[in-house]
């Protein structure tokens, strides 16, 4: 416990704790410098994005315990607020002078519906896009936490909800643009700041997010409701007999990961430039249970790397002629053995390695000193 | 203290192993390679050879390297070898959007060759368009688009309806049931429908949309008991194209007398439901592999040859195999030296090859394809008779359903 000892070694462990997460987002940072290629930087971003998702979903499953099969429902949300007011500041050459986004004219709508309305404002736009997943969120935890609803349940409530959603968007396609997503978007434009997806000022958006939502969760693991959300994880009813309100926690986390999941959503838009129902799908909802778990869903870090190192694998493998036909096959194979070999992921191999590595230097250290002794006790 | 060091130690190599071991798929590629260096024209072939679409877009695939395979063998464009760089995007648009990115940025590829679904061709729009590249779309589509950077081969609604509605007016009657899957394209194509229905004199008794992929038709097929309509106009796909056939087989209903006409159902459909199912309905679509023509022959053989004896060819694989012709054209046409995207678009215009269909032609005003359109019956043994063969061409009309808009080479114009 953090009161328990003294201040400067607090502040001590507190540093070392944050090294890998600064180590990281100074890497993050510094890669423009070293990659002079806006393909690639975009594609690097989109990794980046993705790892956002996935440091969302570590920190309601990882530390709050709650198994969120639907995260890419609030990833989704996220990205279609974004896709809203993108695509109503795009010039609407397709449909002519009335203005509607081209999906809606061709589904024979005469009015933009009301709830567009509001998405003219890029900031209503950006705070729907961080709010609108966390009040879903917080409602579906409500219902859930209070009615203490756990484990194995909470995954099949969060995954049958995401699926509603998604279907719900690709029937009303009049004002979703269904099937097809909302595609033809204009430039995401800040305080006249462009943000082109191969630009570099995207890449640098995308790398404060990166930064931010890491130093939002970790801010909150280390706070006092952070505290009790691991331990509502580890013993819920033990929490509840020291009387505190489980559920109200439950929520709480469950809409930060939501949120953090919506902001996501929002660079992944901007990034791909579309919004399609397949953001809020079930195999990217289940993939970034892999990362995470692949990552280490009990360290931010990890999670985060996961999902850049697996997806980043899954683009090169997929890229490569020689596994052409087989990535799938090599992807899940990797997954089977992290899942049976390595229970904490790649955090939990990395701290493994190098545990080993600190006790045979303290070993050999100690070993040359001792060979050291006899040499001279020979000579 | 000493631990405290430790732990920062520890994890700062923690975290050197994880980015050492996380950037593998990080390289710098040399980013100044002309279109065509060293002899080779690089082109990109985007269908997704795994996912839900796997099946069609394989056969896409197979069609275009063939062709691609082909016209290497007899020495190249000029001298020059085309290189295929296949990518699978898995049937998902954010992957087909990643690897048009790609194609298009990284290995820059004068032309991309790709995609099935509406869906994933929205989804690399925005590239093609931003980076003034060429999209070459093989499938027929619901029309209504008018980009500078697509190649469509496919058919549009006019080439498909123009002369299969009236005809299944005059010869089963005027009652349509309109059955479509849930999206975009069933939409369109039953908006055109019952344009022409309405000049005809024609009632639509309903129109029905099952989500995509949906498989149980039994209520549908209760409601053509019902309303006992004298054509079934369907624009159903994928997988639920084989269940409405087979339930509607099984429901003991009658071809004879209520027949369905799709404008979805290939080869490869009635290959996945078992020609009994198929037989009796009909198709309108610009090719058939029964269709009888010098080219088409060589087609159907060299694809048998190359790719076993016991694959089909279909309407959208045909249209794979000549548009890659109509590219080698175009960039005949062209000094090496002038070899871009924007180059070829302006060469393609009002191409012409004899495709295994017929001669078919770029129409310069909107980059669609001047087709043959076909009607054909599909038969027991899982291939269809052709009933039906337009007499000449048939020009492209993406905006056939909105008489005041059309597409010309400066974009979509609004017609007062």
């Amino acid at each position: 416990m953090p009161s328990h000892v003294p201040n400067s070694s607090g502040l001590q462990r507190l540093i070392a704790q944050l090294a890998p997460l600064l180590i990281v987002c100074a890497v993050v940072f510094a890669l423009p410098v070293l990659l002079n290629n806006d393909f690639l930087l975009n594609k690097v971003a989109r990794y980046l994005v993705l790892g956002i998702l996935t440091v969302s979903l570590g920190l309601s499953w990882g530390f709050g315990g709650i198994l969120n099969l639907g995260q890419a429902m609030s990833f989704g949300l996220g990205s279609y607020a974004m896709a809203m007011a993108l695509k109503l500041k795009t010039v609407p050459v397709h449909t002519g002078a009335s203005g509607l986004p081209d999906f809606m004219v061709w589904n024979n709508v005469q009015h933009l519906p009301w709830f567009w309305e509001p998405f003219r404002s890029l900031t209503f736009a950006i705070a729907a896009g961080l709010i609108v997943p966390a009040l879903v969120a917080a409602a579906l935890g409500w219902f859930m936490f209070r009615g203490r609803v756990t484990g194995v349940y909470v995954s099949i409530i969060t995954l049958a909800t995401m699926v509603v959603i998604n279907l719900v968007i690709i029937d009303q396609q009049s004002y979703t643009g269904g099937f097809n997503g909302i595609t033809d978007l204009a430039q995401l434009e800040i305080f006249g700041v462009a943000f082109d997806a191969y630009g570099r000022a995207t890449y640098y958006l995308v790398a404060s997010c990166v930064l931010l939502s890491l130093l939002v969760a970790f801010a909150f693991t280390r706070t006092k409701a952070g505290l009790i959300v691991q331990a509502i994880r580890d013993h819920e009813s033990r929490v509840r007999y020291f009387g505190y309100d489980v559920a109200l926690y439950q929520i709480f986390v469950f809409a930060l990961s939501a949120a953090i999941a919506g902001l996501a959503g929002m660079l992944y838009t901007v990034v791909m430039e579309f919004a399609s129902p397949t953001f809020l799908g079930v195999q990217l909802s289940l993939s970034v249970v892999v990362w995470c778990a692949v990552g280490g869903r009990q360290s931010l870090v990890g999670a985060f790397l996961g999902a850049v190192l697996v997806a980043g694998m899954q683009g090169a493998l997929s890229e490569s002629a020689a596994f052409l036909e087989t990535w799938t096959l090599v992807m899940g194979a990797l997954f089977v053995l992290v899942v049976l070999f390595l229970p904490k992921g790649l955090a939990g191999l990395a701290q493994v390695v190098l545990r080993w590595i600190a006790l045979r230097r303290h070993a050999a250290a100690g070993g040359v000193a001792q060979g050291v002794g006899q040499t001279e006790g020979s000579t | 203290m000493s631990i405290s060091r430790r732990t920062l130690l520890r994890n700062t190599a923690a975290l050197g192993a994880f980015a050492g071991a996380g950037l593998p798929h990080i390289w710098i590629k040399n980013a100044d390679l002309a279109f065509a260096a060293g002899g080779e024209i690089k082109v990109g072939v985007l269908f997704s050879l795994t996912g839900t679409t796997a099946i069609i877009e394989e056969s896409l695939n197979k069609a275009t390297l063939l062709a691609i395979e082909e016209i290497n063998a007899a020495g190249g464009i000029k001298g020059s070898k085309i290189v295929p760089i296949v990518e699978d995007p898995a049937s998902d648009p954010a992957t087909f959007s990643e690897k048009a990115r790609k194609l298009v940025v990284g290995d820059k590829c004068v032309s991309v060759f790709g995609s099935y679904t509406s869906a994933s061709r929205k989804a690399v729009l925005p590239v093609f368009e931003r980076q003034n590249n060429l999209y070459w779309y093989p499938t027929l589509y619901e029309g209504r688009e008018c980009s500078k950077n697509v190649i469509y081969t496919g058919a549009v609604p006019n080439q498909q309806q123009d002369e299969f509605v009236p005809w299944l007016v005059k010869k089963f009657g005027k009652k349509f049931y309109l059955i479509g899957s849930n999206y975009i394209y069933p939409k369109e194509e039953n908006n055109y429908c019952k344009k022409l229905l309405e000049k005809l004199g024609g009632e639509v008794v309903a129109e029905e949309y099952v989500p995509l992929g949906h498989s149980e038709f039994s209520s549908v097929i209760n409601k053509i008991r019902s309303t006992q309509p004298n054509v079934i106009f369907s624009t159903v796909v994928g997988d639920s194209v084989v269940a409405l056939h087979r339930q509607y087989k099984a429901a003991g209903l009658d071809p004879e007398k209520m027949p369905m006409a799709s404008l979805t159902t290939s080869e490869n459909e009635v290959a996945a439901m078992g020609g009994e199912a198929a037989a009796g309905h009909f198709t309108s679509a610009p090719y058939f592999m029964v269709h009888k023509s010098p080219e088409n022959e060589k087609f159907v053989e060299a694809y048998k040859k190359r790719w076993g004896a016991d694959k089909v060819t279909h309407f959208v694989s045909e249209a794979c195999y000549f548009q890659t012709y109509l590219f080698k054209q175009a960039v005949e046409k062209l000094a090496t030296s002038d070899l871009t995207p924007p180059n070829i678009r302006d060469a393609v215009k009002g191409q012409e090859v004899i495709a295994p269909q017929g001669k078919v032609r770029i129409e310069p005003e909107n980059l669609h394809t001047w087709l043959w359109p076909k009607i054909a019956q599909a038969k027991s043994n899982g291939q269809f008779e052709i009933l039906v063969e337009a007499k000449e061409w048939l020009k492209p009309v993406p905006y056939a359903a909105y008489p005041g808009q059309s597409c010309t080479e400066k974009g979509l114009v609004e017609k007062s």
